[in-house]
Parts: C-alpha cells; sequence; structure tokens
C-alpha cells in the first residue's frame, strides 16, 4: 500500500492524537520565496524596515522615545539618574551598573514559537531598548517566516552593539534559547558573544514572593510599576498569532505581539529603575517587608555594612517585620561576637516577643549564657523555660519535630550535669546573683 | 554428612525417574588470535593487565571489522567476553583522535550502570584521559553539562536519547560532529512495539549525525535469536556484518528436562513445579554449589526463596542465598552481583531480570521454574550455569500448562529448532507519524528528504494540514507550541492504554502494567482473572472512561476465558501465495470487536463453573494480518465439521506462533471464519495486537510451512483422546471424533502440498 493510501486510513486517529485543528491551513502561495515582500506598505506604516541578507529577509522595526515618556510610575529618562547614583553607591551589588554607560544596558526580550527549550521552537522576535542621553530606541528583529534566521541572527548579531543584557528570566529563558538557535546557524553568522547579565527576574522573586501572587512581570507591571496595559495580547498567545501569521502574512496577525514585546521592554527598563532605587535608597523604604528584604539581600551578598544599616531601619517600624529585623541584627552581632549587643536583643525578644521568638531567643540566649557568658544557671534558666515554650508550640501548631526535642533534652541534660559537677547547688546559685 | 561435588549429583539425577531427557552439549576449547598489531600500546597492557593476553576469535573480528568501516551484529552468549566487542574499537578510536565520541545505548538503566563500571576499570588502567559518563534520569545537572561537552563515551538508553538527546541536540554539538560509534548492546530486546520506535529513534539520530556532519558506525550485540543480522538492519538501516564465530571456551554442559511425577493419574495432574523447583535446588546448594534459580514472577521468586532460606538456614545462613529482581534498589543488586562473583552468595533466586548481561561470573547449576516462553530466553537463563573449565548443569522443571508439557515431552521441538525471529514495524503509521514529528521538531524537513529511506512527503503534508508543521520555500518546519517527545514513550504499545492498579493493600495501591484497550475488553473486564507474571488477579473494576483498570491478587481454581465477538474486514492486500490446495495472504485488516460474555473456567478439569455478560462498547483495530484461505477442495466437508476444524487449527495455532514469533501471547490473534465477508472463503485470520502491526503475522506468513507442519505434529502428539485445551481445545458440542478428523484433515493437507 502507498503512503499516501495508508495515511487516508490512519488520519482521522492520527488527528485526535495531537488535537490539533482539522481546519484547512492556507495553502502557501507559490512563489513567495522571491524577495518579494508581502505587504511591505503596511509594514513601512509601522515603522518597519526589511534587512535583507543572502537572498532572504528579517523585519526591524524601530521606535524612538523621549526621555520624558512615562510608563506608569517613571519616565524612561529616570534611568539615567540611578545609573548617576549607582556609579557612587557605598556597596556592590549585582544589580549595580558602576563602571558602565547607561546606554550600555541592553533591555532585552523575545517572543518565541513555544516554550520548551528544545530545538523545534524558534525565536521570532528579538526585541531590546538602549536608553542615549537624548532619547530611548527600541529595536525589534522579526522573523517573516522560519527559514529567514541566518537573516536574522546577521541583523541582531551585527547591528547590536551590547555589553550587558537587561532581562527577566533571561539567564533560564531567553538567553539559552538565543543560544540553541544561533548553534543552528553558526557557521553563517558572526559568534555569539559573551555577555554580562542583570536578571530582574530573580531580583523581583526576591523582593515580592510573599507580596505578589506571581511573579510574572505582567503581574508585577501592574502591582509594582502601576502600568496599565490596555488592549494587550497575553503572552501565551504569541506561538498561535505567530501560526497565523504564517498562513497569511499580514502585518495586522502580528503586529499586536510587537506592541506587547515593546511594553514588556519598556517595562524592563521601569523595572531597573524601581529596584535600583529600593537598593539604593534602602534606608528610606516605606514598605518595611521591601525594606527587610533589601536588608537580607545585601546579607547574603556580604555587604553587611549597608545590610546592618538597613535592618536597623526596619526596627524602628512597628510592623513584624520589625523582630524578624532585630533577629537577622542580633545573629549578625553574634558573628562579629558583640555578644552584649545580640544578648540585649535577644532579651527583648524574649520579654516581648511571640511564642515562637521565645523559644528562638531563649535558646540563642542558653547558648550565650553558657559558652560566652559562663553562666551555667542561666543558661539552664533560658533553656528549660525555652524548652517549655517549645513544647507547647509543639503540642498545639505541630511546629517543630523530635530531633530537635531531642536536642533540648541534651542540652538540659548537660547543663544539669555542669551545674552539679561545679557543685553549686540550685538555691546557692540564685543566691550569688542577688 | 559428606558433601557431594557437582559430578556425584549429576549422576544421581541420572537416576531420577522424573527426568525426562538429558542433552549434553559437549565442551569447546578456546579459539584464541594474538591481540591485533594496530592495538594502542596503552589499550593492550590494560587488557594484559587484566588478564587478557590475547583475543577470542568473534572479539577478533569484531574489530576488525569495525575498523574497517563496517557495521556488525555479534551473536554472543552469555559470558563470552562480548563487551570487548565493542570496547575495543571504541576506546582504540579514542586513543587513537582525542575528539572521537561514542554513543552506548542500554535497555535499561541498570546495565547502563554495569557497562559504566566496567569500561572505568579497563580506562583507569590505560592511563588515558578519556571521559565516560551515563546520562540517565538520574544524572545530576551539576554534571550534565559537562557530560554534554566533554563525555567521550556516553552511555545511555532509548528513552533519553528519544526525550532528552535528540530534541536538544544543539547543546550536544561536539558529541553529534565526532560521533564515531553508536553501540546498541541487548538488540534481542528491541522486538514488537518498543523495536518499533526504538528503530525510529535511530533515523532521528542518524538525520541528527548527518546535519552536523557525522556518519557512526553501528556495533550491536545480541543473544541467539534466528535473525539478529535481518533485525539490526531494521532497527539501523545499515547493512550489517553478522560476527558469530565464537571463540570463548566452554566445559561440558547438562540439559535435563525434568517433568514433575503425576500425582492424580485421572486428571492427569502433576505435582507443582515449584515444590520440584525447591527440592532440586536444595541438593545443589547443600552441597555448597552455586545456583540459580529463574522463576517467572516476583511473588514466586519470594515463595522459592523463603522456602531454599528456610530449608538451608542451619547450615549455609540466610545471607548466602538471595533473591533478585525488579524492585530491589541498585545497591543491593550490586551487592548480589558482586556476592556471586566472589562466591559469597552460593545461591540466587531470579525473576528474567538476570537473563540480561548483568555480570554476575558463572554458575554451576541453573533451574528453571518452568519454561522461560521462548527459546532464545531459554538459552539466556541456561547461560548463567557454565563455566569455562569443568561441567555445569542445567535443569527446565516443567509446569503443568501446555506449551512447558508440549516441550518436555518434545524435547526435540527446543533443541533442533532455530530460535525465535525478532520482528519489528519501524513503518507502522502511528509510530512513524509521532517520530516524524519529534524530526521535524529537531530539524526542518526539507523537499525530497527521506526518512529511513521512505517518502514522506505525503505525511509532512498531512501534518501541516493539521497545522503542526508550517512549509514554505521547500522546508516543512516544526509551528506548534507543543514539545512533541513529551507526548510518546517508547516503551507502551499506544496512548490509550489501560492501566492495571494493584490495590491488594490498601496503603499501596501500584500500578502492575498496561495493556491496549483492544486486549483489555477480553482481558480485563470486570470479574476476570487477570494473570500477571504468574499471579492471579481479580479485575474489581475497570474503569473504561478513564483507562484505568482496579485489581486485587486472588487465589482461584479458575481462570476467565471472554466472548469476542469479532467482524473483520480485509482493507488491504499486499503479498500472497496460491498454493494447492489454500491460498496465503497478508494485508491490513479492520477488526470491529465486542466482548460479549465471559466464562470461568476450573482449572484442574476445564469445566465451564459460571459466566457473566461484559458490558463494553466496541472497539475497532486497524492492524495486519496474515489469513490462510482454504480451497474448494478442502472446505468441501459438512458444514458443522469444517467449523471444528478450523476452530481447532486456531487454537492450536494461538499456542504455537508466540513461539515462532517471540511474542506474548497476547500480542497476536487467531480468528476462524466458515466464510470470510471479502471472499465467502473458509479463512483463518492471524492479526497483530497493536494498531498497525508490529510485523508478527508477517512472520507468520513467511514461516508458514513450518509451522503448518508443527501444528499437525502437536495434535498428532498430544496424548488427550478427543481434544484436550492444550491442543484443539474444546468447544461444545463437539464430535468425539473431531481430534482424528483434523489430523486427517491436516495430513491430507500438508500431503497435497508435498505432492
Amino acid at each position: 500500500m502507498s503512503m499516501k493510501q495508508k495515511l487516508a486510513r490512519w488520519k482521522e486517529q492520527l488527528a485526535s492524537r495531537h488535537g490539533a485543528a482539522s481546519e484547512h491551513a492556507d495553502s502557501p502561495a507559490a512563489g513567495r520565496h522571491s524577495l518579494e515582500i508581502p505587504f511591505l506598505d503596511e509594514w513601512q506604516n509601522k515603522q518597519v524596515q526589511p534587512f535583507f541578507f543572502d537572498e532572504d529577509y528579517c523585519l526591524i522595526r524601530e521606535v524612538v522615545y523621549p526621555l520624558d515618556y512615562r510608563h506608569g510610575r517613571y519616565q524612561l529618562g529616570e534611568l539615567h539618574h540611578v545609573h548617576q547614583r549607582w556609579q557612587a553607591a557605598p556597596f556592590a551589588h549585582p544589580l549595580s551598573c558602576k563602571g558602565f554607560k547607561a546606554s550600555d544596558l541592553f533591555f532585552f526580550d523575545t517572543e518565541t514559537t513555544g516554550l520548551s527549550s528544545g530545538t523545534g521552537h524558534v525565536i521570532f522576535l528579538l526585541g531590546h531598548a538602549r536608553v542615549y542621553a537624548d532619547r530611548v530606541v527600541v529595536r525589534q528583529h522579526f522573523l517573516p517566516h522560519p527559514g529567514a534566521e541566518v537573516a536574522l541572527y546577521q541583523s541582531f548579531l551585527s547591528e547590536v552593539d551590547y555589553t550587558t543584557l537587561v532581562t527577566y528570566n533571561g539567564k533560564a529563558f531567553d538567553w539559552p534559547k538565543v543560544k540553541t538557535r544561533h548553534t543552528l546557524i553558526r557557521d553563517a553568522v558572526p559568534k555569539l558573544p559573551a555577555f554580562g547579565h542583570f536578571d530582574l527576574y530573580h531580583a523581583s522573586r526576591r523582593m515580592w514572593k510573599q507580596k505578589l501572587e506571581s511573579i510574572r512581570l505582567s503581574e508585577v507591571e501592574k502591582e509594582i510599576l502601576q502600568v496599565e496595559r490596555k488592549e494587550d495580547v497575553p503572552g501565551f498567545l504569541a506561538p498561535m498569532m505567530y501560526a497565523d501569521f504564517l498562513s497569511t502574512p499580514h502585518p495586522d496577525r502580528i503586529f499586536p505581539v510587537f506592541q506587547h514585546n515593546e511594553r514588556d521592554i519598556l517595562s524592563l527598563i521601569c523595572l531597573y529603575i524601581h529596584l535600583s532605587n529600593q537598593l539604593l535608597d534602602a534606608l528610606g523604604l516605606d514598605d518595611a517587608l521591601e525594606q527587610l528584604e533589601t536588608a537580607r539581600w545585601l546579607e547574603s551578598l556580604g555587604e553587611t555594612a549597608a545590610a546592618k544599616q538597613v535592618y536597623h531601619h526596619v526596627t524602628k517600624k512597628e510592623t513584624k517585620e520589625a523582630w524578624q529585623a532585630k533577629w537577622q541584627l542580633s545573629l549578625l552581632y553574634k558573628k562579629e561576637k558583640r555578644y552584649e549587643e545580640a544578648a540585649a536583643i535577644w532579651l527583648e525578644l524574649w520579654e516581648h516577643g511571640s511564642d515562637a521568638w521565645k523559644v528562638k531567643a531563649g535558646l540563642e540566649l542558653a547558648k550565650a549564657y553558657e559558652h560566652y557568658f559562663r553562666d551555667v544557671y542561666e543558661a539552664y534558666r533560658y533553656a528549660t523555660r525555652a524548652y517549655e515554650r517549645w513544647k507547647t508550640l509543639f503540642r498545639t501548631y505541630k511546629q517543630g519535630n523530635s530531633a530537635q526535642e531531642s536536642e533540648w533534652r541534651k542540652r538540659i541534660e548537660r547543663l544539669k550535669r555542669k551545674l552539679n559537677n561545679k557543685n553549686i547547688s540550685l538555691a546557692s546559685a540564685k543566691y550569688d546573683r542577688k | 554428612m559428606k558433601k557431594k561435588n557437582l559430578h556425584e549429583l549429576i549422576e544421581q539425577l541420572r537416576k531420577d525417574p522424573n527426568v525426562v531427557y538429558w542433552h549434553e552439549i559437549e565442551p569447546q576449547e578456546a579459539n584464541t588470535v594474538p591481540m591485533p598489531d594496530s592495538l594502542d600500546v596503552r589499550l593492550k597492557s590494560a587488557l594484559v593487565k587484566r588478564g587478557i593476553a590475547s583475543l577470542y576469535t568473534h572479539q577478533a573480528a569484531a574489530y576488525e571489522a569495525v575498523r574497517n568501516g563496517k557495521h556488525i551484529v555479534a551473536v554472543t552468549p552469555t559470558a563470552s567476553g562480548k563487551t570487548l566487542c565493542y570496547n575495543l574499537p571504541v576506546l582504540q578510536a579514542i586513543a587513537e583522535a582525542e575528539h572521537s565520541r561514542a554513543l552506548y545505548l542500554f535497555p535499561t538503566k541498570a546495565l547502563a550502570q554495569d557497562q559504566k563500571n566496567e569500561l572505568h576499570e579497563i580506562i583507569e588502567e590505560m592511563g588515558v584521559p578519556i571521559y565516560s559518563y551515563t546520562y540517565d534520569g538520574d544524572t545530576a545537572p551539576g554534571i550534565r553539562q559537562k557530560i554534554r561537552q566533554a563525555g567521550h563515551i556516553v552511555i545511555t538508553n532509548p528513552d533519553m536519547l528519544h526525550s532528552a538527546i535528540l530534541p536538544h541536540h544543539t547543546k550536544w554539538v561536539s558529541l553529534f560532529e565526532n560521533l564515531r560509534y553508536v553501540v546498541i548492546d541487548e538488540l534481542h530486546t528491541y522486538r514488537g512495539v518498543f523495536g518499533s520506535h526504538v528503530a525510529n529513534v535511530i533515523r532521528r539520530l542518524k538525520r541528527i549525525c548527518s546535519f552536523y556532519g557525522s556518519k557512526p558506525i553501528f556495533i550491536c550485540t545480541s543473544a541467539t535469536i534466528a535473525n539478529p543480522k535481518e533485525l539490526a538492519e531494521h532497527l539501523t538501516g545499515e547493512p550489517m556484518t553478522l560476527i558469530n564465530n565464537n571463540g570463548a571456551p566452554r566445559g561440558r554442559k547438562h540439559f535435563v528436562f525434568y517433568n514433575p511425577p503425576v500425582v492424580h493419574s485421572s486428571f492427569n495432574i502433576r505435582a507443582s513445579a515449584t515444590a520440584e523447583v525447591n527440592r532440586l535446588a536444595k541438593q545443589f546448594l547443600e552441597n555448597g554449589i552455586q545456583t540459580i534459580v529463574f522463576a517467572r514472577s516476583r511473588v514466586r521468586v519470594e515463595l522459592i526463596l523463603s522456602h531454599l532460606q528456610a530449608m538451608v538456614k542451619d547450615r549455609l545462613g540466610p545471607k548466602t542465598i538471595r533473591g533478585y529482581r525488579g524492585g530491589y534498589l541498585p545497591k543491593e543488586r550490586r551487592e548480589i552481583e558482586k556476592g556471586l562473583r566472589s562466591g559469597e552468595i552460593i545461591g540466587v533466586v531470579s525473576t528474567n531480570a538476570l537473563e540480561l548481561g548483568v555480570d554476575i561470573g558463572q554458575l554451576q547449576a541453573c533451574i528453571m521454574t518452568g519454561y522461560p516462553g521462548t527459546v532464545a530466553s531459554t538459552w539466556q537463563q541456561a547461560g548463567r550455569a557454565g563455566r569455562r573449565h569443568g561441567d555445569s548443569i542445567v535443569i527446565m522443571v516443567a509446569s503443568s500448562n501446555p506449551i512447558d508439557q508440549y516441550i518436555v515431552q518434545h524435547p526435540e521441538y527446543f533443541f533442533d529448532r532455530s530460535p525465535e525471529t525478532a520482528r519489528i514495524n519501524p513503518d507502522n503509521m502511528l509510530i512513524l507519524v509521532d517520530h516524524l514529528k519529534c524530526a521535524a521538531y529537531e530539524l526542518p524537513f526539507r523537499k525530497g528528504e527521506k526518512f529511513g529511506g521512505l517518502e514522506v512527503e505525503d505525511v509532512l503534508e498531512f501534518l501541516t494540514e493539521q497545522k503542526v508543521l508550517h512549509y514554505r520555500a521547500g522546508k516543512w518546519y516544526w509551528m506548534n507550541d507543543a514539545f512533541p517527545a513529551h507526548n510518546i514513550s517508547l516503551r507502551s504499545a499506544s496512548q490509550e492504554n489501560v492501566v492495571i492498579i494493584d490495590i491488594s493493600e490498601t496503603a499501596n495501591h501500584r500500578v502492575i502494567g498496561e495493556m491496549d484497550r483492544f486486549s483489555a475488553m477480553t482481558l480485563l473486564h470486570e470479574e476476570a482473572i487477570y494473570l500477571h507474571e504468574g499471579v492471579q488477579y481479580q479485575v474489581e473494576k475497570l474503569d473504561w472512561e478513564e483507562k484505568k483498570a482496579y485489581v486485587r491478587e486472588v487465589n482461584v481454581e479458575y481462570f476467565t476465558d471472554a466472548n469476542l465477538a469479532v467482524q473483520l474486514h480485509v482493507l488491504e492486500e499486499d503479498r500472497s501465495e496460491q498454493r494447492q490446495q489454500l491460498s496465503l495472504h497478508y494485508g491490513d485488516v479492520s477488526v470491529r470487536a465486542m466482548a460479549t460474555i465471559f466464562k470461568k473456567i476450573k482449572l484442574s478439569t476445564f469445566e465451564n463453573i459460571g459466566s457473566g455478560p461484559i458490558h463494553l462498547p466496541e472497539e475497532e483495530l486497524h492492524t495486519s494480518a496474515t489469513w490462510i484461505e482454504l480451497g474448494e477442495e478442502l472446505s468441501d466437508i459438512d458444514a458443522p465439521l469444517l467449523e471444528q476444524v478450523l476452530i481447532g487449527i486456531s487454537n492450536v495455532l494461538r499456542h504455537l506462533v508466540p513461539m515462532f514469533v517471540m511474542c506474548d501471547r497476547s500480542d497476536i490473534y487467531v480468528v476462524p471464519q466458515i466464510k470470510a465477508p471479502h471472499s465467502g472463503r473458509p479463512t483463518i485470520f492471524i492479526y497483530d495486537r497493536y494498531p498497525g502491526g508490529i510485523g508478527l503475522s508477517e512472520a507468520v506468513f513467511e514461516r508458514y510451512d513450518e509451522m503448518i507442519e508443527k501444528v499437525k505434529q502437536w495434535v498428532e502428539n498430544c496424548p488427550c483422546e478427543s481434544g484436550c485445551p492444550s491442543c484443539i481445545g474444546i468447544v461444545e458440542g463437539q464430535h468425539h471424533l473431531a481430534k482424528q478428523r483434523i489430523i486427517a484433515f491436516l495430513r491430507q493437507l500438508l500431503a497435497n502440498e508435498k505432492g
């Protein structure tokens, strides 16, 4: 039986297997692969120009914005302010652009035909923006059909002078994808250079994972940057719209994706401004949670001095974050062996904090008295009382586990032994302290 | 009591009245040749350090053929040093040119691990920086990148290649650009649906290699099957050189068929094979003879194991006898393998998990609980016993199952015949289209490009209509947001399978298998007794919508047999042959089937002890079939007799066909029709149970003469008087002379064919 006959027999079952539409695709017009660009006038009306290379072409759109263009709560030009402030910042940070020009920052986002990192999904739109002294330029490189990737990457890689990439999850998504596509055509296009990378997704996660339902750019944009999108196509529709466009390549079919991508890129600029401000103005932040997260971030980067300053500010707030900040601060003191200052905080937590804080602070006090202040009696006192609290929490909320319980027991046993060894009766110890 | 040696035990066994057949395989001297001059000095000295000073003839032949650019398939019995057949040329190539790469494919993860360890030892002694890694689901993300870039030898399985490596080929540029060798070990396991899938994965692999400019040589190794060369050529799409000049030495091997005594003569019931196996194994173990016992199911393994451990615990200690089956942790298995090699463990009870090439050294005795099902796997299991020097013994203890009984009563069937044919059908439309999608995802198709030699333009156009691909300027591009490999499993027959869930333990429901919908109608309907690895389960609930069957372990004295009302239509005839009195045909059929009722049949007497209805919708199956159409002369007998003849022969074919084409009984179906709708002639159809067919019925077409001869012998030699379930079956109202009539019919048929 010929392949065709066999296929006819199987069509129905095959179709149900990939759940695809059975509607007929518009048949590709013959001879379209000459360099005649369909709907060129319409494209040009949308600031789109062709880029020819090696008997094929891609399309490039360029849009220029003034510096005072407002996107949500920021003007794009504010990037220059944060850029200047980074140059003078007293601490190092992964988002710092110290040593770069403002226009080195290469705000970058892509649209693809699917989310997997395999070779079957292509990037059909590479968008980027740079902020110059007098204007903001957004450029988008568009793949008009799947065969034109050489032209696309030729245009993207040769026209663009980039140093530092700013993306939203680009480390895990966009850039590996660019690498995959590049590998497939690597003999025909310039080499892919090494990039520096600011990934704002990770910064946003750190800052807002407790506050926001999701850390998708659209959510961050709406909640944090106050960007309202009207008539925007959701990103997940992009693959479908592109497939649609390929069957009838009228610009209107895909232009909404251009606009979506452009707005994403503008949001990236504003997000960079916002995150920079948060870090640079950490001391003056209103939101206690954001302030706390900033301090933690600085601490994890080893910027202890800056972190401590920010923690201090949080401790003055009348929110639950203040407790957390005090605790973090006490641990920093402990690390620096400033036990008196640490113990003062623990005592405060012990006396005024919730049960959970009491357990934590009590344990630290027990340790400090045992090993640093060398007061076994006090150590024993805090240990036993904190253990009582712990038991309450354990029984009521099922917090903690049996391993912790045996830790507590061991500690108390040891302290008891030490007390006996020193041959100090509990009573006399009490008397001595008076 | 003085310990007896193996020789004394063999002599003792010779006197055992239950031994029904004794076969001796003569010892063979080693056949060696010096190491080839071209071999790298470091590799040579590493081998010498491991005690290998010369090569067996088959190793040398494999090395030379591969060096000459030939694709090879080496057929090697267990423990004949087959790994050198591929390690030698591969290590040599890397020693010569550091950038050379090789890909090793093993059917399971455990085998891959084994090979890695062995390979590492040689590499270490070579003192050459050759990196070999296993790449599977357990590989830590941290070292994946290193493997992709710097792994000289990547050891993986077909599933990983299919879903993780090929779709991400741009991350494996250095592998694909420099791929010199692809090693396919345990080739014989790639048959049926799995093999058909893997053949397509290899088509995709070759396509990607050619994109990166490499053209690897395929090195396959296989256990003994009837058609290793054909299978390897089908699987890889390359012409193969067959290497079968095995030069490994072996000692004398005694192969004994043991039939448990009849304990209930009027019903012809025999003592249980398991009890006999326990008794025999005990004799060997007590005398310190390293023994492996094979059993067909996990449960049976555990039963025999606990029995043996209890019997010998005072004398040997329980740790000296171990079980081995799937489900044990890898660490545990490694420990057992090591214990067997070192001799610390003297007994092991295993499922067919130890059939594959896991290295446990060579044991002195092997006992099989029942016939393992195929000639090939019997020889594989038997290969576990057999030292290079000195005697060894293999005992096959027959169960009361008809096939077992046939084998022990007709030893020539087993010893004289070639092993089974392994069949695949890479061009099965469903499988092919699945992999074409994956291939298009990996790289666009060019107009005129073939896939495994097939013209696939029609399929690509179809996929374009389905909006899965996009066509432009002579190329088809993937244009869908799905990742096709994720939805395609190489191991399951179709996506629509019914999952079988064991609910015997309330807290521990587990999936024990799956079955295609079509078979599920007759085997998994509610109240069916479902046999899984020799254990009985009863189906409590069949959720047809959700494709789930819930089963519970039971122990009952009956099995169930469902009636399937089948309508068969011939769609297309691809091959046919006219014989004297009949004609043979092969082609595509449509099967419409509906399960109607089931009967409960008592195991010992085959009495019908109850029945019930089955409420399931009709199913349709397109598949390939072979059909035997009787001519005028043969069918000129009265209708009831003709019907009995057709039913009787069909029943024998159901037993026989799986033995010829290396498949499970449920993989093929035999349907007799008095008047086939397409021709009006009396016809027997044999069709593949998998949509689209996997080559089984075509093998029947090709081996018809051999098979019909066996059908006659089978019926003639069956000791029953007027038909039994082991031969022509029993139907209601069966004529008491049915068996004689069928024998006469078959004799006439065969005599005329010969004349």
